[in-house]
């Protein structure tokens, strides 16, 4: 059986349609956000409160969609999974910028593909918050070249899940569904809980 | 208010797992949000200052030409496209400033600015925010994706009391 996906990697598209494609991929993502409910910063912050959990449920419905199509995919043959591109793991940055990234999620309401959303639908606080990224960025770019061996440490590479535990890819998926279903019933449990206590 | 109009949970996760399949199988990678940030401040940097290509770290965005000739920053205006036609079709377009009750729109609009400037400077160190990293990596099996999201959202419950005002009553 022949190998086909990703049909960019594999050369049977080529750059411009690649990109004609994505945008509009682009518009079936921001379709979904938005129905999802993602284009307000009512329906992110108050997680953070167990108050609501639409983002967790939605992460983990979608990683799990997601990871299940590419593990039989791959294991059918049709997907190189070796073609698709997978961030290289940095330990330390992901850890420390990982938590930056938190309370800048907390104090905004907003990450930058909801907030993508929210400019579409006129949501202030999103145009605000977009402003905000473009001088952060521009912050790091400056702050780069003091910071690059931090920025840089840790490096794993490729890091799948099969790497740190040994196994091929059914393990990778196995873990990938068991612990995002962990969190989310985690999570769920915690919101019960609190809810119980007659708190919020 | 207009909670009827927006999907379940469940429904809006499968959907969107089957984009994001669908993304990786096209163009060999997921969503993604913050590179188009960075590459949008790299060329406007550039376009006011040429010597910006020879920055440490935007020099990689500006070295082929224009940064904004990119998959991720044309997915970015597909995702903005997609979620205004959803919005127009449920009537969600309208002006506003989510905050929580009593509390000031310019306090609300500073939190707004400044978490702005602090996801921006992370997303540049964990290569990718919510989208590009937790969703993504997590889809495709990267241990990086777990670390993050488990940073992020661990950091986001510890920092919440922080913050409680401003989202006081708001769901």
């Amino acid at each position: 059986m022949e190998t086909v996906f990703p049909l960019f990697t594999n050369g049977f598209i080529d750059n411009n349609l690649n990109l004609m494609l994505g945008l509009g991929i682009g518009i079936i993502f921001g379709f979904i956000l938005e129905r999802g409910g993602f284009g307000t910063s009512a329906h992110i912050a108050p997680v953070f409160y167990f108050r609501s959990l639409i983002v967790p449920k939605i992460m983990v419905t979608a990683i799990i969609t997601a990871a299940t199509l590419i593990f039989v995919g791959s294991l059918l043959g049709y997907i190189d999974y070796s073609q698709i591109f997978i961030p290289t793991t940095y330990l330390w940055p992901y850890l420390i910028g990982g938590m930056i990234f938190g309370l800048g999620m907390v104090m905004s309401g907003w990450c930058p593909g909801t907030a993508v959303v929210g400019i579409a639908t006129l949501k202030i606080d999103a145009i605000f918050f977009a402003l905000g990224l473009l001088v952060g960025m521009f912050f790091y770019f400056d702050i780069y070249e003091y910071i690059i061996d931090f920025a840089n440490s840790g490096n794993l590479g490729k890091f799948t899940i099969d790497k740190l535990v040994g196994g091929d890819i059914r393990i990778s998926y196995l873990i990938t569904v068991a612990a995002s279903l962990g969190l989310l019933l985690f999570v769920i449990a915690v919101k019960k809980v609190i809810d119980n206590k007659g708190e919020n | 208010m207009n909670k009827k109009r927006y999907w379940s949970p469940v429904t809006a996760g499968i959907l969107l797992g089957i984009a994001l399949f669908i993304s990786f199988i096209v163009a060999g990678q997921g969503m993604g949000a913050s590179g188009a940030f960075a590459r949008s401040t790299a060329q406007i940097a550039y376009s006011v200052d040429p010597n910006f290509a020879q920055n440490a770290y935007a020099g990689k965005y500006l070295k082929h030409g224009n940064a904004l000739l990119n998959w991720t920053v044309i997915e970015v205006v597909g995702i903005f496209i997609g979620g205004f036609i959803s919005a127009l079709i449920a009537r969600r377009i309208k002006p506003e400033v989510t905050r929580g009750k009593g509390y000031s729109s310019g306090k609300r609009l500073f939190f707004a600015f400044l978490g702005g400037v602090i996801v921006a400077a992370a997303t540049r160190l964990t290569r990718g925010c919510t989208s590009g990293q937790a969703l993504d990596g997590a889809a495709t099996f990267s241990v990086g994706a777990w670390i993050f999201m488990l940073a992020a959202f661990g950091a986001g419950f510890f920092f919440a009391f922080l913050f409680k005002k401003q989202w006081k009553g708001v769901e």
